[in-house]
């Protein structure tokens, strides 16, 4: 019986379930696009009212930008006068930090050059006492070596007034003789000791002498030496200032350079900025008519008060003359409807919806244009 | 709106945790979806049915005629497999015994049964449907929680962190939210009506279980009087 056959499969289920995701999905890509285009149209519906604002944006975006470039300008000249500011502090810090670095050295020179004179007068006083201290002991020497002979002298005259008492009269003349021989050779032995302390005590200062002579030499090798490096050293500065001089002059050109290019390149970019703004000038003008135009005439519709009685088919037209600052100066029929009533009505709407301040954003071509102007009323327009 | 935040571009560009994650509910989604279609027409289907059964049943025709019209035992179901399986017991074990209250039990006992295969039929796959319901939230919430996990993970490399760098990443989180929530409404809105259906169904086979039980106590109280007279 086909009332029984009640097992539900699952094929149709499934297909439904499919079939269900599918339309979501599709319908998930498909209404995000498709309401895309209504958002812009309706932007579009207002634009305008929007298209005013544009151009005057336009506008004030190329003052903007002129005012930029005035900015980046005065901006580049500041960081210029920057840079030469800080190059010739830096070139005074150079300067600066040479001359302290030459007084330094100066010090240090003139330091050297006294701690060497010291030097020289400390070895000379040395060899000075040295030489003092060898003739000291030369002399004690002496006395000694005097005091011994003077001994062996009294010894020896001892022994001969021995032998003399001895040998008395015998051996008187020959040991005489022999002692004044001794004697005389004892006194060339003297002298010949003499003579090898002196030439001892010469030769020893002579040795100061050659020393002292030696360190002089060195030191005036040493003070030459230095005076060379200082040489080097100053002329060494004075090509780094010479260098940084150069660089300083050359980063200034180099910005003077950069500078030029950007003021070539400002000018090309005012020069584009100008015709563009004189493009939207015109076309704002062209947009800010139109616009004023159908601002005026809302304006004046929305403070128009038809009169009651009056038939359909009227119309009157108005001539309107307006200050630059939008105010009404005046308002005449140019064309009457036939209808007093109905002229009265059109020309008290336009007192009343005077004035007309947006005048005031118009631009001057657009201005003298629309000092006097004639506005058409039919009450069809309103209604 | 931009291309690069359309849904299934956000869906292509998304990591593979979150996609295997969108495809599991999707996966969900869909046979949540079967399950609900097939429980729709079952459910339509019995309550024609039963509709249809009482109104023969309660049209006074006799009950062993009744008998022999139903089909077999396997393709019935509803009330009419219920009275089926009470009338078979009821004349199996007429003429075994003659205590009417052995007979009575016995129509119960099978009635019962047959009552709880009922059961289990018309609440086939809806236990799915509350899994689905109740874990794909979870599942969706895991899918986003990791997504933006990894948005974070890469906006530690950015220099910047506008909004335009970080909303793409989280509004394609968010799909694996979306996507749990879209599976699990439809699964709770039917298991809630599914089940509240399959339960005033087996209510009413309950019923006529008892009235069956009552009408079949008639008989052999009749019969226990002609019997005792």
């Amino acid at each position: 019986m086909a009332r029984h056959d009640s097992r539900v499969g699952y094929g149709l289920p499934t297909l439904l379930a499919v079939g269900l995701h599918v339309l979501v999905v599709v319908m998930s890509v498909i209404s995000l696009p498709s309401r895309e285009p209504e958002a812009t149209s309706s932007s579009v519906v207002q634009a305008t009212l929007v298209s005013t604002e544009t151009t005057t944006d336009q506008a004030l975006r190329a003052e903007e930008a002129r005012a930029r470039a005035a900015q980046r300008q005065a901006d580049e000249e500041a960081a210029a006068a920057e840079a030469e500011a800080a190059a010739e502090a830096e070139r005074q810090q150079v300067e600066e930090e040479a001359a302290q670095r030459q007084a330094e050295q100066q010090a240090e020179r003139e330091a050297q050059q006294q701690a060497r004179e010291q030097e020289r007068r400390e070895a000379e006083a040395e060899a000075q006492r040295r030489a003092e201290e060898a003739e000291q002991q030369a002399r004690l020497r002496e006395e000694q070596e005097a005091a011994a002979e003077a001994e062996q002298q009294r010894e020896a005259e001892a022994a001969e007034r021995q032998r003399q008492a001895e040998e008395a009269r015998r051996q008187a003349e020959q040991e005489a003789e022999a002692e004044r021989q001794r004697q005389v050779e004892q006194q060339a032995e003297q002298e010949a000791e003499r003579q090898r302390e002196e030439e001892s005590r010469r030769q020893a200062e002579q040795e100061a002498e050659a020393e002292a002579e030696r360190q002089r030499e060195e030191e005036a090798r040493r003070q030459a030496e230095q005076e060379a490096e200082a040489e080097r050293q100053r002329q060494a500065e004075e090509e780094a200032r010479r260098q940084a001089e150069q660089e300083a002059e050359a980063e200034r050109q180099r910005q003077e350079a950069a500078r030029a290019a950007a003021e070539a390149a400002s000018d090309i970019d005012s020069l584009i900025a100008g015709e563009q703004e004189s493009i939207a000038n015109a076309r704002q003008a062209e947009q800010a008519a139109n616009s004023f135009q159908n601002l005026v005439r809302n304006a004046v519709e929305q403070a128009w008060i038809i009169p009651a009685g009056s038939a359909s088919g009227l119309e009157a037209t108005l001539q309107l003359d307006l200050l630059p600052t939008g105010e009404l100066i005046g308002a005449r029929i140019v064309s009457s409807s036939g209808d007093g009533a109905f002229d009265r009505s059109v020309i008290q709407a336009v007192e009343r919806a005077s004035p007309f301040r947006e005048m005031r954003q118009l631009p001057p071509a657009a201005q003298s244009q629309f000092r006097q102007f004639n506005l058409r009323f039919r009450p069809g327009d309103v209604r | 709106m931009n291309d690069s935040m359309s849904i299934p571009h956000l869906i292509m560009s998304a990591s593979t945790v979150v996609q295997l994650v969108m495809l599991l509910l999707t996966v969900g989604s869909i046979a949540s979806w079967i399950v609900i279609f097939q429980r729709t027409f079952v459910m339509r289907r019995a309550k024609r049915a039963h509709l249809a059964f009482e109104e023969r049943f309660w049209s006074g025709v006799d009950l062993n005629e009744l008998y022999r019209e139903t089909p077999s035992e396997q393709e019935t179901n509803g009330a009419e497999h219920v009275f089926r399986a009470g009338f078979r017991e009821f004349n199996r074990l007429l003429p075994k015994t003659r205590s009417p209250q052995a007979i009575l039990d016995g129509v119960q006992r099978s009635m019962r049964v047959a009552w709880s295969r009922e059961e289990e039929r018309l609440n086939l796959h809806l236990v799915f449907l509350a899994t689905v319901a109740s874990a794909s939230p979870y599942i969706g919430l895991f899918g986003t929680v990791w997504g933006i996990m990894g948005s974070f993970q890469s906006l530690s490399m950015a220099q910047q962190a506008t909004l335009a760098t970080v909303a793409p990443w989280i509004a394609e989180a968010l799909i694996a939210t979306a996507m749990g929530l879209f599976a699990a409404i439809p699964a709770v809105i039917f298991y809630n009506r599914l089940s509240s259906e399959s339960g005033k169904l087996l209510g009413k086979y309950e019923d006529f279980a008892e009235e069956f039980h009552s009408i079949l106590h008639r008989n052999l109280q009749g019969r226990g009087d002609s019997d005792a007279g």
